[in-house]
This record gives C-alpha cells, structure tokens and sequence, in this order.
C-alpha cells in the first residue's frame, strides 16, 4: 500500500506530504511574463513542428485580445507578469523509473506515484514543472496497440496526424482566455489512444507534479477512445506550498468515438496557492459515454466545469464531483453538457462541503439544441455549510430549446443536522466524531466512484479538517 | 456499585421555552423493568430525551444521578458511555454511514476499547438473524429508506450490540405489525439480564407480553401521577388515563 | 415617439456565462407624452427599497409616470383594493403606473392590478410596486397581464418586511409581445415571511424575462417562490429566482420551484435557479422540471373521452389552478380561464 493510505500518516496528508519542495535546479527558464518572444523561444526549445509554433503564436494574440470573465471568484491575484510561462526540468524523460534523477524520483516516491503503478495501474506517467519525466506502459496493454505516450513525442512520432487533427479543436484556444494562453505555452502532458474494441482493464494514471515557485503547469491532456473500446483515466495534481501565486491552465481533450465508454477520474490538491484555470472538454459521438469523477480539494482559487458535448444520437454523459473548500479557498466547480443529438442523456451529482471562509460555488449549463429531440437531464446538487464564515452558492443554467425533452434539476443547501448529531452522541459517539462521520458519509456516494486509495486520502482530509475546531460566528 | 441504577429527582424540562416535566421523581435498580405509561403530550418522549441530554431540551430544576453520579449537566456521548440507550421513536437518518460501520464506531465508543473484528462480526450477524433482518441491512445506510419496522428493529440490534446497562425504548413498539412486535419483544426479552434496566415507554401491552414488569408509572402533566404493579396496565387497558388523571386532580 | 433604451434590467444576482444570455436583459420601454403629477422624490422610506429589474427600470417608472397611487393601511386595518388599479390600454398610449403600498402594523392589504388592451394597437405598460409590509401585517398583491399580441410590457416590483411581516405575491403573465417582470423581496424583519406564485404563458413569438429574488437577513425568515407555465409557439422564456440567505438570517428556510410545460419544438426555455448562502443555519431548496406534458396523464385523459386539447387544457390548469384561485375578481378568475381555453383550443 502506498505510503498516502497509511493511517499514521494521516497529519502528512495535507500538510507535509504534498507540501515538501525541492531545491529549484532547472536547466532552462523563460523570463516572468508573456511575449511572442517568450512563445518563440518555448516553441524552438521543445522543438515544435511548424504548424505548433504558428498556432501557440496566434493564441497569443487571441489571449492579448481577450478579457477575463466577468462571472466566478476573483483572480486579481494572479498577476501574469510574474507568471514563469515556462520551467523546465533539469532532465529528458525517461521510460525507466531508476533513469528518473532522484530528487524528483524522491518526490513521486514520496507520493506513492511507482508503489501504485506497480500495484494496480497500467500505465503511469509523471509530469515535473512543465516537462513528463517518466512514462511507461504495461508490455500486455502496449501490445494491445494501446498508446501512452507524452505529447512532445506524439506531436512528433507515428500519431504525429492523429495529434495534429484532434489538437485544440475540442477546446480552441478562442473559448476563453485561459485556453488562449494554453495554447500558446503548453507543455507535457499525455496522449493516449485507445484502438476500436480494446478494453484497457486496469487504470492508466498521469500524476502531475508542481514544484517551481510562482511558475505555471500548462499540461495538454489528449485521450482518443476508438469505437467499442473502454478505458479508465485517473489524474492526481498536486504542488507544494509557496506563498506567490501559482497558475495551472491545462487542457483535457477527450474524444469518445461511437459505443465507447472513457472514465476519467481526477484528484486535484494543489496547495493553497494555486490559481486552478483548467478546461476539459469530452466529445461523445454514437452510442458512447463518457463518466467524470472529480474531487477538488486544493487550489486557493478554481474555475472547473468539465463539460461534455453529446453529438451522436444515445450519448450520455455522467458526471460525479465533490468539492471541499477550506480557510482561503474559493473553488467555482461544476460541469456543463450539451445535448446535440437526440435521446442523449446526462447526469450530474454533485456535492460541495464549505468550512473555515472557504467559498463553494456550483456552477453548470444544461443546453439541449432544437434538433437533440428525446433528450434526459437530472441535475442533483447538494451544498453543505459548516459555518457562517463560509459560502456556498449555486449557479445552474437550463438552456432547453425543443419541447420534447425531459429535465430535472433539484439542489438542497443546508447544515449538519442537531437531532442527526444528538442521535449519533447518543451511542456514544463524540461530538466531533459525529460531525466527521455526517459529513463524510454525506461525501460517500461520491468517494465511492473515486479509485480506492483517492477514496481514502479524501476521507483523511476529510478527518484532518473536521478536526480543525470551525468558528461559528459571522 | 451503587444499588440505584438511575434516580432522577424533581426534574423540570422545557424546550422552546415550554415546561414539559414538572417535578418529576423516577428511581430504577439494576435487574428491573419499568414501564412508563401516559397519554400523548403527558412528557414521556422529554423524559428519555432529558436523560439522555438532548441539548433541545432545558433542564431547569431537579437532578440525574447514574450508579450514583450526578449526570445532569453531562453531554450526551458521556452518558451514552456510562451505558445509557435510547431507542428512538423516529431514528434519524444518516446517508452515507452503513449500519454496520456506524455500529462498529460506537461499539468501539461505548467499550473504549478496539474491536475485535472477527468476533464483532459474528455477533453482528447472529443479532440480525436473531431480530429476522436481512443482512443485506448492514451495509444500507443507516435508517435510510428503512421501513418503520426495520427502523425499529434496527434500534433494537443496537441495543443488542452495545448492551446498555439501562435501556429505554420510546414507544418501540407503534407502528409494528404483530409479527415484528413479536420479533422486536424478543429481542428485548434477549437482551435483559439481572444487572441491566428497562424502562419502556408504551402505549401497548403487547410488547410487555413476555417480560417480568416490576413497575408501571403512569405520566401526566409532566409528573408521575401514579406507580403500580403490572396490575395497573390492565386497568388502564379497561378505563383508559382519564380517571387516573382525574384523580390525581383531586 | 419616444423610446428608451433600457440596456440593464433583469440582472441575475450572481453572474454566470455569458453566452447563455441569462446574466441580465434588455429591454426598449416608451416614453409617454403626458405624465401624471408626481411628487418630485419618492418617499425616503420607499426610495430605499430595491426592487426585482434595478434601478434602470425603477427609474424610467418613476420619470415617465401616468398613474400614481399611494396606498396607506392604518394599523391593524384591512384594506382591499381590486377596481381602482385595473389599466385598459388603448389607442396605443403609453401606461407607466406607480403605487406604493405602506401597509402600516397588523394591517391587512389585498391589491390587484391587472393590465388589459382595449384594442388592437400596439401598447405599451411600465409599473413599479413597492410595497413595505410593517410588523405582523399581511400584503397579499396580485398582478395580471392579459395585454395582446402586439403589447410590451414590464413590471418592477420590491417589497420590505418588518417582524412578522408576511407578502405574497400573485403574477400571471398571460398576453404581450414582451413580458418582462421582476420583483425582489427583502426579508429584514424576524420571522417574516415571503410567497411567490407566477404563472406565465408563452405563445407566437413572446419573450418572458423573469427575475425573482427573496433576499433574506432577519433571523427565522421564510420565503417560497412557485413558477408555472406553459410555452407554445415560438416563445422564449427565462425565469431567474434567488434565494439569497446573508449571514445572520439563521434559522431561515427558502424554497424555490419551477414547472415548465413545453407544447412546441421551437420554443426555448431556460430557468436559472439560484441559492446564494452565507449563514449556516438555513434549509435551502429548489427544483425544476422542464419537459413535455406527463404522457401517461395525458393518456388517462384521452381514455375518458376528452380531446387532445381539452386534456392539455385541464392538465395547464390544474398547475395553474392555486394562483388563478388567489386572484380577487371571480370574473377575472373566468376571464383568465377563458384566455387559456381559446389557446388550447388553437392548439388542439
């Protein structure tokens, strides 16, 4: 077992575990801010084909051009001039964990990233900064024709078109300002397909890792699942703390091809610090699904809303998220879907957990367009409040343009139940116990849907924070 | 070992600023059951709910002694540690928390002591088959989309499990039909021993069918109008509280 | 004639996407040429109350007012008003009405505007309502627009509520080209409490532009806000409602609904319900179901013999039925009913 699920360790959890940094040593870095210069530069280290540099340069101007939102929480302290676009590791990526150098070797072994992927992955990758240092793949799910690989080398290798078709055309760098600037410096990342009727068992993991200071991660998540095939994704994010502000804009781009199905779960605990800009975006076509399992517990700020995009007919979409927010936290999360074909179905649970001034915002889009006829939504959302310091708001949308659609849409916001504590104190159970138990029995219909060892680091932070005495007071 | 189990002495209760138990004396040893009898709104849910400490009700006067200590200004988790059971009349619900592991936290909590989990599980078992419950129940959410009877009997596993030395069960029985009053009676009748106590809140005489009544109290207005033998239940199976309570008026 | 550009009305109280054109709305109001005498600022203890569409639509009310009423109900008083706020609109003049409603403690206060065209021209109504409900008193106001096809319409309401204030509010956007309708309540006072009850109908190609917002601040408040409506034809709806709990409104509870009967595929309908929450100690709902009349319930219907469109009828007006019941006119009640029954039967 990875040392995360050890019980003793429960204190390291959040505090230490994530939260150790290495000596910075990069080989190479770009000035602080944002210029076509910088853009160049970046392009011409990584060694992009033409086409890539072309495109980063006009997401530049795209991201110059455009604003930043006028909706969510506040991002003023995120200051792109201080931002380092771009730190890479002083090292090449390696296909053999002992070839990894060993400070950041220590770091993963630290996060029980190689004891996992020995246990109970298929493949693992690990991103440093801005760059993957370690990739590799089972020999029996390689032999499958399954690929998993960085990007750089897909941009580069065999998949090189299949890259260059799918890159950024789910979410181009237009959408928002934050893809804009992704698409100008993205780095690492992993591209995986999947080919017609193969069925990867067991999970394959990206584990990226943050360890510059006031730097940027800009990973490029590109996952292709072919007709009839399965695969199961898992990401986990984390950085230590520094007190200037971090910025993570990655991008997910997931293509589900007719009557597959994709499971992409993420556990994201950045440290406190971290500006969470990230976009993932899932194209469905006939007869597939895709299933979103999220827990956001890090980051000082988020804006999160996966959203999936229905186009072939009987499509469906589930999407499972639990957000936790503490002293400092203001975490705007949620999911958005677009039914475009008929008798497409989405489903979306959800439930938030606002404690110490922590800020919970749910936020989601529910459209079905006039030709997606036979259409199903639910929509069920849950917020609790632990005190009146905190917040917890929600903000769903329902955007239904033909008559023959079915929605559904409820959300509750409420507190810890006083006759449900006095019932549990009345076996004997401690107050503070009981509190803890509510509480994550409230989160259990979602941590259940997480792989087993996330499930079990989230009931430590869990514990950890409901051990914090809360303040009741305004 | 104190020869008094609970004396609860002039005890006035309120919630929301209304007194319910006005002067109320109550004195139960190790090895007896009491039965508390009254109509509706006399008190009989605050009595339980106040020794049990339910922080919506007020104690204003009076006082809660347990084997001999005071326990009226404690909170509810340390009574329930003394050996202090309630069974609910309507247990709350808790989504998320399978009964099982809910009664594993509070075994552990009520022992002070770590389980032995083979053992645990064992006895788990048989208690449910003992009380005719699926054992799918274990894993379900506590009370959660439970029928009225599996809450009931879900309450009575509990007791079963944790074995209180006093335990009072608030109107255990209503709601049941007459195979579960007769499971649910069982298993009260399993649970009582020489060193343990009952005091049973009831409407009903079916659930005291098979168990040795050493005292029936009658509640009204917040106070004890009057203590019998068993004898009293059938006369107030014929005549009902209204003379009862007229002649406590008196 | 005169028109006005009204750019910022309706506005969602926290914002969210813009491009699914729910954050706020716009609207073109028309200036009348002869305006009532108004007193130059409103009363202090009205000017402060907010109101549902924001101070642009308040504010074009009050410059470009026809009809200005002022209500006073002495302590503990009843006070009913349904004939002397009835608006006929003809000949396309412009109808912009005022009234404020001071409902003074323990009174009890039973208003009805209602807003009708007298012919075919193109109309045009502006209102703004403002009501202060003082301790224990009761506000019951019911609004109803039955303009035609042709009219434009807005509706600006706020109310303010003392200790044990309870108002309701009654609304039934029936007619119009443009529907335009907000009301925010302020539930300051403790244990005050607040209702909704909106019924709206969309037909040709009318747009409904809703904003309901309960905001509440005093301790034990209490608000439920119920929408109902059907969409026919090509019309476009948006229904926004807030339930806004501040810290400090402990022990509060808000509940939010919203049905919605879709009858064409070119309609579009989007709902927007909010729970905004910064205090703990407070029981948040809301729900929505958006879709098509149930089938099975209609197919019971049809098996007793009725017609397609008398069964839609009857299922439209049965969610209607509790708001329609609190309009205080019983001719007004069967008008209402016979506008829906002319509709369905164009349906049918």
């Amino acid at each position: 077992m990875s040392k995360v699920l050890q019980k003793d360790q429960i204190a390291e959890v959040d505090h230490s575990l994530y939260d150790f940094k290495d000596v910075e040593h990069p080989s190479f870095e770009t000035n602080a801010g944002l210029t076509p210069e910088i853009v160049e530069q970046i392009s011409r280290k990584k060694g992009d084909p033409e086409w890539m540099r072309e495109f980063r340069l006009k997401s530049l101007d795209i991201y110059n051009q455009l604003s930043v939102p006028e909706w969510g929480p506040p991002i003023d302290g995120l200051d792109m001039r201080n931002i380092v676009a771009y730190v890479r590791p002083d090292t090449q990526m390696h296909g053999k964990w002992s070839d990894v150098p060993d400070d950041i070797k220590n770091t993963f072994e630290r996060l029980g990233i190689p004891e996992a992927e020995r246990k109970s992955l298929a493949g693992v990758g690990a991103q440093y900064d801005s760059e993957i240092v370690y990739h590799n793949v089972r020999k029996e799910v390689a032999e499958q024709g399954v690929v998993y690989t960085d990007m750089e080398s897909a941009l580069k290798g065999k998949y090189a078109d299949m890259v260059r078709e799918h890159f950024m055309k789910l979410v181009p760098p237009t959408d928002h300002k934050f893809a804009a600037l992704h698409g100008a410096v993205w780095s690492g990342g992993s591209f995986v397909y999947v080919p017609p009727g193969v069925s990867v068992e067991i999970p394959l993991q990206s584990y990226f890792r943050l360890n510059a200071r006031g730097a940027g991660q800009f990973e490029h998540t590109l996952i292709i699942v072919d007709k009839g095939a399965y695969l199961h994704f898992i990401e986990g994010c984390s950085a230590p703390k520094y007190n200037v502000a971090n910025l993570h804009a990655g991008c997910v781009e997931l293509f589900v091809e007719e009557g597959a199905r994709l499971r992409y779960s993420t556990i994201e605990n950045w440290s406190k610090n971290m500006y969470n800009l990230n976009t993932k975006r899932a194209l469905v076509k006939k007869g597939g699904t895709v299933e979103w399992v999220s827990g956001s517990f890090g980051s000082h700020t988020s804006y999160l809303y996966p959203m999936s995009i229905l186009q072939g007919e009987g499509a469906r979409m589930e999407f499972t998220g639990i957000t936790f927010a503490g002293k400092g936290q203001q975490l705007d999360t949620g999911a958005k879907v677009v039914h475009a074909a008929p008798h497409t179905s989405s489903h979306i649970v959800t439930k938030s957990i606002s404690k110490d001034g922590g800020e919970c915002t749910y936020r989601s889009a529910v459209t079905i367009q006039k030709q997606a006829s036979g259409c199903k939504s639910s929509v069920s959302c849950e917020s609790l409040m632990l005190d009146s310091q905190s917040r917890s708001d929600t903000i769903p949308a329902m955007d239904i343009r033909n008559d023959d659609a079915d929605v559904g849409h409820e959300a509750k916001i409420g507190r810890i139940s006083d006759d449900a504590v006095f019932y549990l104190m009345s076996r004997g159970i401690r107050e503070e116990d009981a509190r803890a138990l509510i509480v994550s029995g409230f989160a259990e219909p979602i941590s259940k849907e997480l792989p087993v060892e996330y499930a079990v680091e989230m009931n430590n932070l869990i514990k950890l924070e409901m051990d914090q005495e809360s303040a009741p007071v305004c | 070992m104190a020869d008094k189990l609970l004396e609860v002495s002039g005890l006035h209760a309120s919630v929301d600023g209304k007194e319910i138990l006005n002067g109320l004396n109550l004195t139960v040893s190790p090895g007896e059951t009491h039965v508390l009898m009254g109509p509706n709104g006399a008190g009989k849910s605050t009595l339980g709910n106040v020794i049990l400490g339910n922080p919506e009700y007020k104690v204003n006067a009076g006082k809660i002694l347990f084997e001999g200590e005071d326990i009226t200004k404690e909170k509810t988790d340390a009574r329930a540690r003394r050996g202090i059971f309630m069974s609910f009349q309507s247990p709350e619900e808790v989504p998320g928390v399978t009964l099982e592991d809910f009664l594993r936290v509070s075994k552990r909590a009520v022992t002070g002591k770590p389980l032995k989990v083979f053992a645990f599980q064992k006895q788990l078992k048989k208690t449910m088959e003992s009380l005719s419950m699926d054992e799918s129940y274990a894993r379900r959410y506590l009370n959660v989309g439970f029928s009225g009877g599996e809450k009931k009997k879900a309450e009575i596993l509990q007791m079963l499990i944790l074995q209180p030395k006093l335990a009072i069960l608030d109107e255990t029985d209503s709601g049941l039909d007459v195979d579960a009053v007769r499971i649910v009676s069982e298993g009260i009748r399993q649970y009582k021993n020489e060193s343990n106590a009952l005091l049973i809140i009831t409407h009903n005489a079916k659930i005291l069918e098979n168990l040795k009544v050493d005292a029936v109290h009658v509640l009204a207005d917040g106070k004890i109008i009057r203590t019998g033998g068993p004898e009293l239940i059938d006369e107030i199976s014929r005549t009902g509280f209204r003379p009862l309570e007229e002649g406590a008026a008196q | 004639m005169m028109e006005e550009q009204l750019k910022n009305i309706n506005t969602l109280p926290a914002l969210t996407w813009n491009h699914l054109g729910v954050n706020r709305a716009k609207f073109t109001a028309q200036r009348p040429e002869k305006r009532a005498a108004v007193p130059a600022t409103m009363p202090e203890a009205f000017a402060k109350i907010e109101t549902g569409m924001g101070k642009e639509a308040e504010t074009f009310a009050e410059q470009n007012c026809t009809a200005y009423h002022v209500i006073e109900a002495e302590e503990n008083q009843e006070y009913t008003n349904t004939d002397s706020l009835r608006y006929s609109l003809t000949g396309g003049d412009p109808v912009v009405d005022v009234t404020l409603i001071h409902a003074h403690a323990g009174s009890r206060v039973t208003v009805l505007q209602s807003y009708t065209s007298g012919d075919d021209s193109a109309c045009f109504h502006g209102g703004l309502t403002k009501i202060i409900a003082e301790k224990g008193a009761q506000v019951r106001l019911v609004q109803v627009q039955l303009l035609n096809s042709a009219g434009r319409h807005f509706d600006d309401v706020g109310f303010l509520l003392d200790d044990g204030a309870h108002a309701e509010i009654i609304q039934a956007e029936l007619g119009g080209q443009c529907a335009y309708s907000g009301c925010l309540a302020l539930l300051q006072g403790y244990q005050s409490s607040f209702g909704a009850d909106t019924i709206y109908l969309g037909d040709g190609t009318r747009k409904l532009d809703l904003n309901y917002v309960a905001r509440h601040t005093g301790k034990k408040t209490a608000s439920e806000m119920k929408a109902s409506g059907a969409l026919f034809g090509q019309s476009d709806k948006i229904y926004r409602g807030t339930i806004d709990f501040i810290c400090g409104a402990a022990r509060s509870t808000g509940h939010e609904t919203e049905n919605t009967l879709l009858f064409s595929p070119k309609v579009r309908n989007r709902t927007v319900p909010l729970i905004l929450c910064s205090e703990e100690d407070v029981d948040g709902q809301h729900a929505a179901t958006i879709g098509k009349i149930n089938q099975e319930r209609l197919f019971y219907l049809l098996s007793r013999g009725l017609t397609e469109a008398e069964a839609k009828q009857l299922v439209i007006e049965a969610q209607f039925a509790p708001a329609i019941a609190k309009v205080p006119d019983e001719s007004l009640q069967k008008t209402i009913r016979n506008y829906l029954g002319r509709r369905m039967q164009l349906d049918g």
